[in-house]
């Protein structure tokens, strides 16, 4: 006897069934109605081909039969009405089984199913859905058996430590014996999976010798258990008694660990916290299903419980692992909420929204000039009222192109990871502020730099661990990005925790490649600033991943672009930390009109920081560049003298300064007029304009002027260092 | 001596799959086409084992649980029995009379063989 015999059984078996079950089907046919017992025997056979072609591996067979038992099942149980029409599709049925048959007995079966078949199961669903059954959708028939597609949990460090394995307590039930069940057997059977290592009989049950039932079952068990399997698969080692015994298993420590570290890398689907648990493989469907019957149980009493409640209590999963099932539903949960409230746009769509508002704004400026300039006080109020809605318009526009950096921020875990390993160094990275928003535009552009000021935090700035030991830090390094919101720009952080940046060293490079002159007396903010400059490298050892000097001055040029700065802190020992500051958008800007001679000019308003008029003594010192703010000493820009204006007849009248402030400089523009706020749209200047500096845009205004947009950082910068480099 | 474990389906070519594996495991096998046929090569000999079908004709599996029951020789003979997940309502009759392990049609042999080693190893 061999697996061909038996097929060529259920060959001549299967077609046996089908030619009674066509008999049957005729006859029922004839009498317009199906007696149960002829019913009945329909089902068999298509019950008989489905569990013996299931043993063959025949599923071609296995998923049609289904099909079929499943109506033939609601006709049996009366949830389907015979007639004329079920006739005739189960006579096809039986001629399309028979086929299958034919195709077993050639050897053919791997060939696609005809298309009768599509045809057929359309139709026996067609019926199994007016029946309301959901019962076909559940197609691929389901075993109770060894459940292979079960992630398996292995637990960290290998198997067999004696201090860290399962642990199973079985209670048996007095009458587990009366079922055929033998305890022992299960022991036995457990012992193919892994080592059992201990079992403790527990014989408190045991009543007096004279009390005993020969019958029944009095005894407990608690088995240490050391095995790779997962909980699932332990658990099915007890399937025949889970309802005449009292089981528990506790994983071992580490694999707590383990099932924590799933739930984090579950998928983001929208899953109750029983199904989290399950799928991380520390809560078996069984089990849950009896404590959500318990759940139920507490609910008709009166006293609901959470779920996770009840399956701590019942020890199937311990504290910290529903704790970290819950944090990530939350999680998902808030996630899901953000997804639902967003619509995807088209960046090119938004950017051109977002333009037709900036000629909006200035036709809408023009507007408001003229009805000025005809003093009709009704169209004034008309005009000022539209602005107020244009600018309206204009904020929410523009945030519609701003997002969250976190995002950005979360790719560097991977980066993090990656490097770290290449480097051998232990490197954790820390995020804060990744819910600070900024222009689409920013975000994409700053993340090549990021990568690289990353790169070079961990390449550079943390130490190896031996060298951290030794200056009594903490083994693995840190670094952390932050950002956050401060004077109308973002601020994006990266610092990290290690050995700092060398003052001396930096300086001797630099004088070395001729960036600076012997003799000069630098802070210590100028030296850490050369390191942007180009051709520049402190470490002698060029790595795969930083060092090639051609890195910190094409950041600096990439955040330039981007409207920003770029600077650097450090202590030797302690850190560094490199903060970019960017514009909030890159588009339109709330201005500051300010007129020198005939021309005008704008300046940020976030950056203005109050105004003053110039005037008796103060007017005198500011001829020598710098002014007495109350006390505090002012740096001037002469805008006058920088750009060289065209004058007006008959020269200034008077002059006032504009404080302008950048980060924690501040800086006095000295200017003719004040005109006020002005909602400016930034037009990029021509590559004409490309090498004039202290300029960062033009606008144009109401009148169609067009005024030239100042680049504030840049002039306080030149303001406070007394740099003398500006042309215009 | 090998443990013996019964057969009972009316399908001739499942009894075959079922027995070429178990065989192939170690057991000895005896096979009956319902439960009728099951009861009377029933006679008294040691039985470790009987896996059954539900739906057979002549005697249904539930019955022949029932009376199988009632034999003390085999009163405590763990039973396994076949079962469509679209009988759930027999499951409640089968433990009723006195069956506790289910293994759901349609099977791989291997998966059968699991679930008899969890009630008797060979």
């Amino acid at each position: 006897m061999n697996l061909d015999q038996a097929l060529i059984t259920f060959i001549a078996e299967s077609r046996e069934l089908l030619e009674d079950m066509e008999a049957a089907l005729l006859r029922m046919e004839g009498q317009g109605e199906g007696d149960p017992e002829t019913v009945n025997a329909v089902f068999r056979a298509a019950h008989t081909i489905k569990g013996s072609a299931g043993l063959f591996g025949l599923d071609a067979v296995v998923a049609f039969t289904h099909v079929f038992e499943n109506v033939l099942d609601a006709l049996r149980d009366g949830r389907l009405a015979f007639g004329g029409e079920l006739a005739a599709l189960f006579l096809e049925c039986g001629d399309h089984l028979q086929g299958l048959i034919l195709r077993v007995e050639a050897g053919e079966l791997d060939a696609p199913p005809p298309p009768v078949e599509a045809e057929l199961l359309k139709r026996l669903r067609a019926f199994l859905a007016d029946e309301g059954s959901k019962k076909a959708e559940t197609a691929p028939p389901k075993t109770q058996l060894p459940r292979e597609k079960e992630a398996s949990v292995r637990p960290l460090g290998g198997n067999g430590v004696q201090t860290d394995h399962w642990h199973i307590s079985l209670r048996f039930s007095p009458d587990v014996l009366r079922h055929g069940m033998d305890p022992l057997s299960f022991i036995r059977y457990l012992g193919t999976l892994g080592q059992v290592l201990h079992v403790q009989t527990l014989s408190d049950a045991l009543p007096a010798l004279t009390e005993m039932d020969a019958e029944s079952c009095y005894l407990g068990f608690e088995i240490a258990f050391a095995s790779e399997a997962s909980k699932a698969e332990i658990e099915g080692v007890f399937e025949f008694v889970r309802d005449s015994a009292d089981i528990h298993i506790l994983p071992p420590n580490s694999q707590i660990e383990e099932y924590i570290r799933l739930i984090h890398e579950l998928p983001e689907d929208d899953l109750k916290l029983g199904e989290i648990l399950v799928r991380c493989g520390t809560l078996t469907d069984s089990e849950l299903t009896r404590a959500l019957a318990d759940q139920r149980a507490g609910e008709e009493a009166g006293a609901a419980r959470p779920l996770g409640e009840i399956l701590v209590e019942s020890q199937s999963v311990q504290a910290p692992v529903v704790d970290a099932a819950l944090d990530k539903q939350q999680q998902i949960k808030t996630q899901k909420q953000q997804e639902t409230r967003f619509i995807r746009v088209d960046a090119d769509r938004l950017g051109q929204l977002i333009n037709l508002i900036g000629e909006l704004v200035i036709t809408n400026a023009s507007a408001q000039l003229q009805a000025q300039r005809a003093g009709l006080s009704d169209l004034i109020e008309a005009t000022s009222s539209m602005a107020r809605l244009v600018e309206e318009v204009r904020d929410s526009a523009l945030s519609l192109r701003m997002v969250q950096i976190g995002a950005t921020f979360s790719k560097f875990q991977r980066v993090v990871r990656d490097v770290s390993r290449e480097l051998g160094k232990d490197i954790e990275l820390i995020i804060t502020g990744g819910d600070t928003e900024l222009d689409k535009t920013v975000v994409e552009r700053i993340g090549d730099p990021l990568t690289h000021l990353v790169r070079n935090s961990m390449d550079h700035g943390i130490e190896s661990a031996e060298v951290r030991r030794a200056r009594g830090k903490p083994a693995t390094g840190r670094v952390i990005l932050n950002a956050y919101h401060d004077s109308g720009s973002i601020v994006i952080e990266i610092s990290d925790d290690g050995g700092g940046l060398n003052r001396e060293r930096i300086l001797k490079k630099a004088l070395e490649r001729g960036l600076i002159e012997p003799g000069h007396n630098l802070s210590d903010r100028e030296i850490y600033q050369l390191i942007f400059e180009p051709g520049f490298s402190t470490v002698d050892q060029v790595t795969n991943l930083s060092g090639r000097g051609v890195g910190m001055d094409v950041v600096r040029r990439n955040i330039n672009e981007l409207r920003g700065s770029i600077e650097l802190d450090s202590e030797e020992g302690k850190g560094t930390t490199i903060r970019i500051r960017l514009p909030l958008t890159l588009a339109i800007i709330d201005g500051f009109l300010v007129g020198v001679g005939a021309s005008s000019y704008v300046v940020p308003l976030d950056m203005v920081k109050e105004c003053v008029e110039l005037r008796g003594e103060d007017m005198a010192k500011s001829t020598k560049g710098y002014l007495n703010l109350r006390g505090e000493v002012l740096p001037l820009v002469r805008l006058r003298e920088l750009f060289d204006t065209r004058e007006t007849a008959g020269g200034p009248r008077r002059e006032n300064v504009v404080v302008v402030g950048y980060g924690d400089m501040k800086a006095g523009l000295v200017v003719d007029a004040l005109h006020g706020e002005y909602q400016t749209v930034i037009k990029p200047l021509g590559p004409l304009f490309s090498g004039a500096r202290g300029i960062g845009g033009s606008t144009i205004l109401g009148t169609g002027d067009v005024a030239l947009i100042l680049d504030v950082p840049l002039l306080v910068r030149v303001a406070s260092s007394h740099e003398p480099a500006l042309t215009a | 001596m090998s443990k013996t474990i019964m057969i009972v389906d009316d399908s001739a070519s499942l009894r075959q799959v079922v027995a070429l594996a178990l065989k192939g495991a170690g057991y000895d096998v005896i096979e009956a086409a319902d439960g009728k046929d099951a009861l009377s090569k029933l006679t008294g000999q040691k039985v470790h084992l009987i896996i059954s079908d539900v739906n057979m004709p002549n005697m249904d599996g539930i019955t022949f649980v029932k009376e199988l029951k009632q034999n003390p020789s085999y009163k405590f003979t763990p039973v396994i029995m076949l079962t469509t997940e679209s009988q759930e309502g027999k499951k409640a009759e089968g433990q009723a009379a006195g069956a506790r392990a289910w293994v759901v049609k349609p099977f791989k042999p291997e998966q059968m063989l699991a679930a008899v080693s969890k009630l008797i190893l060979p």
